[in-house]
This record gives structure tokens, sequence and C-alpha cells, in this order.
């Protein structure tokens, strides 16, 4: 599960003089003083510069992030800690302090730190632009030291992460507020090749959540061009890297150029991509909405809030099936089987391996996933990057068997119970996770040496058409294009309106929406008959 | 009661073939939007629209900028928009998650309405609260009680939380 916390506790519910009470008892909140930054500062010689925070904040921050990976229900009660944060940040002075620790004391190496810095976040109450604006010039100010105090690259990949999320979570006027010169000039100095990747990484993913609003996006775009020659062409020459963090710079970077910050002259991805002897893909029909899949089909990544999921192309009835995945990141991701029954719920945190017609491992917390229960599986160490997950579904022994870099855990049976064909490949993503899919279009890595399978690659089509992963705009827009027929029924527009209602004498409506009415949807009279529309 | 809107909106829709119904609504929306009303539709979700309503005049929420977000669940219209505030707001009919107590959202939905009579409804709500139908519980003794000063919270929240600029 994708751990979406907090959303249905008590604390939530309750009335708003209530909560604030709470939080002046619960916690001590030292206010800080508009100068504690100034006064931070070039005058001491400290090393490292620490934005203002208090060793309390600190704490539960880092007690939040030991704790996140052990968090395997979704109806579980969010660990204490992560309570008295989301109580502590109620406040504004509070919120700064918690955003400066954990840009403070979030490291870099643990593969959850940038899901726990929006994990937390988005259960905090939205800032006001004061907050945010202070913030930002906290940012900035420690940039304009930036020569005396240095920021490490951990603080300066945390302070990006923050950014993206503010500016999600603020999208509109405020975000455009916040996107100053200065930010927007931090952020896009950092897209260079001797920038720590991390860093490069998460000014792109941050520069990505300003553009959801429109203005920033033209800004954005605008400043890219002015550079001497645009970053990002640069960048996505890593999108094959055997480097894993740059490998996740280009997919960005990529991404960014088809669908956000196009360029006069360059191609699509798609229009360039060679997808020869490619038979199976992620299927673009078949994804929650925010996924990123690689113009060749068989890359996805995640940088949204949600936990996105997607199935493959090719359904298996009977047999033995192998497909192998590349861990290019080391979070979360549930990847697996899952018929066509198992449902997307991606906001609330529910993907593959959490319901009863999949199942999936999550070799980041080292669980099994079947209708969202987890089994702990500590004989292998937890994925890195580079890791080879091979996915064994037996149709004949009725048994399902993962392995890590070859080396296969006990076999799984659970989902046989509900479903025993009709399988796809399918995989789920928490923020910022990516994997590289094999169906067998080139060799396996570990093969299955113990039974004869099959690959999906060798039994699938696509025909050209639906090789093509369009951008979702170009999608959408060939959407919208959609002309609509005048005699077309006035509830769904998709088929021609039909009926009468009796008794009210009301008509427009094509039989297959009067069937699901009760009463009519023009003057809720109750619908005794559904007649022919003759006139 | 509206308890579980956020439940329900917190359900995340698969992209597949968008209905002509939404394609509908969204053409006319960009072609003739409602005065004081913008509905965006998300670039990446056609279901998912970026709202910005403005407070009423003659309202404790004039001049205000109020953000919301809107969502078409799987069976729209059969069944109701999914709307929230986003942008704080002190009203006895919405609450601190922004959740609207509104009887078109709930069980006077008819898939007749569209998303540009759910937001016009809602600018209504704004310019005539009803807190004998409350859904912030505290907002609305207050404003049963002592509406000058109800009135003056929700001007001050106004002015701190929604006008950016």
């Amino acid at each position: 599960m994708g751990n979406c916390l907090c959303k249905d506790t008590q604390d939530e519910l309750e009335p708003y003089s209530n909560r604030n009470h709470n939080a002046q008892i619960g916690n001590t909140v030292i206010p800080i003083a508009n100068d504690t930054v100034a006064a931070g500062d070039a005058a001491t010689a400290s090393p490292t510069f620490r934005f203002p925070a208090s060793a309390n904040v600190d704490r539960l921050v880092l007690e939040t992030l030991g704790v996140i990976g052990t968090l395997v229900d979704n109806e579980q009660e969010p660990p204490p800690a992560m309570l008295k944060l989301h109580a502590i940040a109620d406040k504004e002075d509070g919120w700064i302090q918690v955003v400066s620790s954990m840009v403070n004391v979030i490291p870099m190496s643990d593969p959850l730190g940038p899901s726990v810095i929006t994990l937390l976040l988005d259960d905090c109450p939205l800032p006001s632009k004061d907050s945010v604006l202070r913030l930002s010039q906290m940012f900035q100010l420690s940039q304009k030291f930036g020569n005396k105090v240095q920021t490490t690259a951990t603080q300066q990949r945390n302070i990006c992460v923050v950014l993206g999320c503010i500016a999600d979570k603020l999208a509109g006027p405020s975000s455009i507020a916040i996107l100053s010169d200065a930010t927007l000039g931090y952020l896009v100095s950092n897209l260079r090749k001797d920038v720590d990747p991390y860093v490069v990484l998460f000014s792109l993913i941050g520069l990505e959540k300003f553009a959801q609003t429109s203005e920033n996006k033209i800004t954005i775009k605008k400043r890219l061009l002015a550079e001497k020659g645009n970053p990002l062409l640069e960048l996505e020459k890593w999108v094959d890297s055997s480097h894993y963090i740059q490998r996740q710079v280009g997919f960005c970077a990529r991404w960014c150029l088809d669908n956000l910050f196009l360029m006069e002259g360059r191609k699509y991805s798609h229009d360039t991509v060679d997808t020869t002897g490619i038979n199976v893909m992620l299927n673009t029909k078949d994804v929650s909405e925010y996924l990123k899949i690689s113009p060749n089909g068989l890359e996805a990544r995640c940088d949204a809030y949600s936990f996105e999921s997607v199935r493959c192309t090719h359904q298996v009835h009977s047999g033995i099936w192998y497909y192998e995945t590349l861990i290019i990141t080391p979070g979360v991701m549930q990847i697996g089987w899952a018929t066509k029954d198992s449902t997307f719920l991606n906001h609330e945190g529910y993907g593959i391996g959490d319901d009863e017609f999949s199942l999936a491992y999550d070799g980041c917390r080292r669980l099994i996933w079947h209708n969202a229960r987890s089994e702990a599986q500590h004989d292998r160490p937890c994925w890195k990057a580079g890791d080879i997950v091979g996915c064994l579904l037996d149709l004949v022994k009725m048994e399902i068997i993962f392995s890590i870099n070859g080396f296969p855990l006990k076999p799984c049976t659970q989902v046989f119970k509900t479903a025993r064909s009709g399988f796809f490949a399918a995989a789920s993503f928490m923020s910022f996770q990516q994997c590289l899919f094999n169906f067998g279009n080139v060799p396996f890595k570990f093969p299955p040496t113990d039974r004869k399978y099959q690959k999906f690659n060798d039994h699938a089509n696509l025909t050209a058409e639906d090789k093509v992963v369009l951008p979702r705009h170009i999608y959408l827009d060939q959407l919208r294009k959609l002309s609509v027929r005048e005699d077309s029924c006035t509830l769904c527009f998709d088929q021609k309106a039909t009926v009468r209602l009796l008794p009210c004498d009301h008509r427009g409506f094509c039989q297959t929406c009067s069937r699901q009415l009760i009463e009519c949807p023009m003057c809720r009279a109750t619908i005794k008959e559904v007649v022919p529309d003759n006139t | 009661m509206c308890w579980d809107a956020l439940d329900l909106w917190r359900q995340g829709l698969i992209m597949a073939d968008l209905p002509r119904r939404i394609i509908k609504e969204t053409q006319r929306l960009m072609q003739e939007p409602v005065p004081g009303i913008s509905a965006v539709p998300d670039d990446a979700n056609a279901r998912y629209f970026h709202v910005i309503v403005t407070g009423p005049e003659d309202s404790p929420f004039e001049g205000g900028l109020f953000k919301l977000e809107l969502f078409l669940p799987e069976d729209y219209p059969m069944s109701a928009p999914k709307v929230r505030f986003i942008t704080k707001i002190y009203h006895p009919n919405i609450d601190r998650l922004g959740r609207i107590c509104l009887d078109i959202l709930k069980d006077k939905w008819s898939p007749a309405l569209q998303i540009r009579t759910v937001l016009l409804s809602i600018q209504a709500l704004l310019s005539a609260p009803n807190p004998d139908d409350p859904l912030a519980n505290d907002v609305a003794e207050l404003w049963k009680i002592n509406e000058g000063e109800a009135i003056r919270n929700a001007k001050e929240w106004t002015r701190r939380y929604a006008m950016d600029n």
C-alpha cells in the first residue's frame, strides 16, 4: 500500500478550535523571530549552514522517517511523531520550523526521504502565502551566502523537494508568487551535469510542479530557452545511463521536453523512438492518471504524490510466464501480477497487491502484498538500484515466485483463491520511483531454470498505432476536438436521444441513460414509464 | 450531512476514453466562461478541474479568490462531481478540510445539472451562508449567536487566505 496517511483520522475531523487547542498543549513551539536567519549566518563561520529549527522538531522528523517504512496498513493510525509534527505545523511559525527541520535532517541516502517530505507536507495545513514567502526568502538567503556558508547537496536536494511540493499544493496565484526570479534562477542553475545528480533531479521535478500553473510554465520555458542551449537537451542524453540517478534525470528531462517545455524544432520522442521488436508495453489506456511512461512503453516513473499503477498490454490465461524489472530507484514499488478486476485507487494509496485480484512484491519494505495485507520476506536485503526482480507466474502449479537477482523467494499462492486466469504484469509506484520492464524483447538476466516458461513478447502483438505512447496533452487535445451531434442525449452525448419520460413528458435522453434514472433529471418527477420519442 | 465527501473524492480515476459529456462541458466552459468563476481542466487528467471562484459582492468573502478542486467520478453525470475548497474559508457550510455541505452535491443531484451549475450554486452559497444546515459546527454556532463577529471572522479569513494578488 502506498501509505496515504491520516486521511481519516479523528484529529482531522475535529473542529477548528479544538485542533488549535491540542496544538498548544501537545507541543512547545518556539516562534522564530524574523531575523533568526540573518543571525545564523555569515558571521558565525560554521562549516555548514542550518536553517533555524529546534532539536525537538528534528527528532520528530527523523522518528517519522524511521517508522514510515514499517507502516503497512492504510487504516493504521499514523505514527505519533507525525501527528505531533502536523500539530506543530498547524501554526505558521511551526510550519516553517517543520520544513526547516526536514531540509536539515532528511539524509540523501534514505530511499524514502523525498517521499516522507511530501507525505508530511501533504497532511499539514496549507501555509499562508506569507509563510511561503518567508521560507523562500530563507532559501534564497542561503544562496546569497552560498560562498561563505555551505549548504550541503542534501539540503539543496531537500529544498528542491519542498519547493516542488509547495508548488503542487499551492498551484495558482501563490505558486506564481513563489516562483520569483531568484527561485527560478536557483532551480534552473541546478540543471547542469556538474551538479549533484540528485539535486538536478529534484530541481527538474520542482520545475515540473511549478509548471502546473500555466503562467509559470511559460516563464520557465522562456528561461530555459534563454539559457545557452536548453539544459534539458543535454540532460536528456542521460536517459539510457547505467548510473541510476543520472538515468532518472534523463527520463524526467525527456518527459519535460515532450510534455511541458516543448521546443520548436525538437521532434517528439514518440516520433523518433525505435519500437521494433517490442510486442508488449505498459498500457497507456490502463494506467492511473499521473504515471509517466517512456516512449518505448517499457519504463515507468511516478513523480506524483499518489500511488500510481499500470498493467501491461498482454493478458495470459494459462501456462507459465516470466518477466523481469530493473530497479532504478530503491523506494516503494509493488511489482507483480493483476487481473482486469484489480482496481487502481491511486489517491487512496491502493495499488497492485492491495485487492484480492493481484499479488505483488515490494523489495523496499520487503513485503509480499495481497488483498492489502502484507507478509514479511526478510530473507533478502532491501532492493537497490540495479537489482533485477524476476516475476514468475505458474498457472499449472498455481504459484507465483518472485526472485531478486536470481534468488527466489518462497512461492505465493494466495491470489489463486479468487483469480486463476487472466493475469497481466502490473506494478504500482510511490512518489519518485522508477523501473524498467523486460517482457522478453531482450534476453533475461536471471531466467528460471527449474521449469519451462514463456515470454510475453513471443506471444503478443501490437499495431503500429498501439505502440505510440502519446504525451497526454496531445491525447487530451485530440479528445477535446471531437464534435458532438445536435440530436445527442443531453446526459451522455454519446448516443442519440430516443426516449420520452412519462408522465412528465421530458425528452432528450437515450435508452442507456434513461435506464439508470429513477427521477426525471429536469423536473424530478418519478418516472412511471420510458417510451420511444417519435416527435 | 456531508461526512463521506472526502473519501469519495479521493477515489482516483483511470485514464480511459473520456465520455463526450465531459468533453462537451469542458469545451463550453472554455468558450463561454461563467462570470466570476474559472474552471480549467488539469493537463494530465481531464476529469480534474482547477477552479477559482471570486467572493461575491456584498458578502464577507468579497475581494477573495477561492481555489477549489472539482473531480468528475467514473459514473458522472449519474453521480455528482466531488468539489472541495482548497483555500481556507470561514463559512458555516464548509469545514476545515474544504468539504462543502450543499444538497445538489448529495441527494439533490440531478444528471441534468452541470459543472457550471454546481459552481454557480457554490458561489450562491457564499452569498447566503446557511448556519441551520452546518458542516463546520463551531462556525455555524457563532454565526447563529453572534452574526456580526462571525462575519468579521469571515472577512479576516478572506483577507488572510484568499487575497493573493
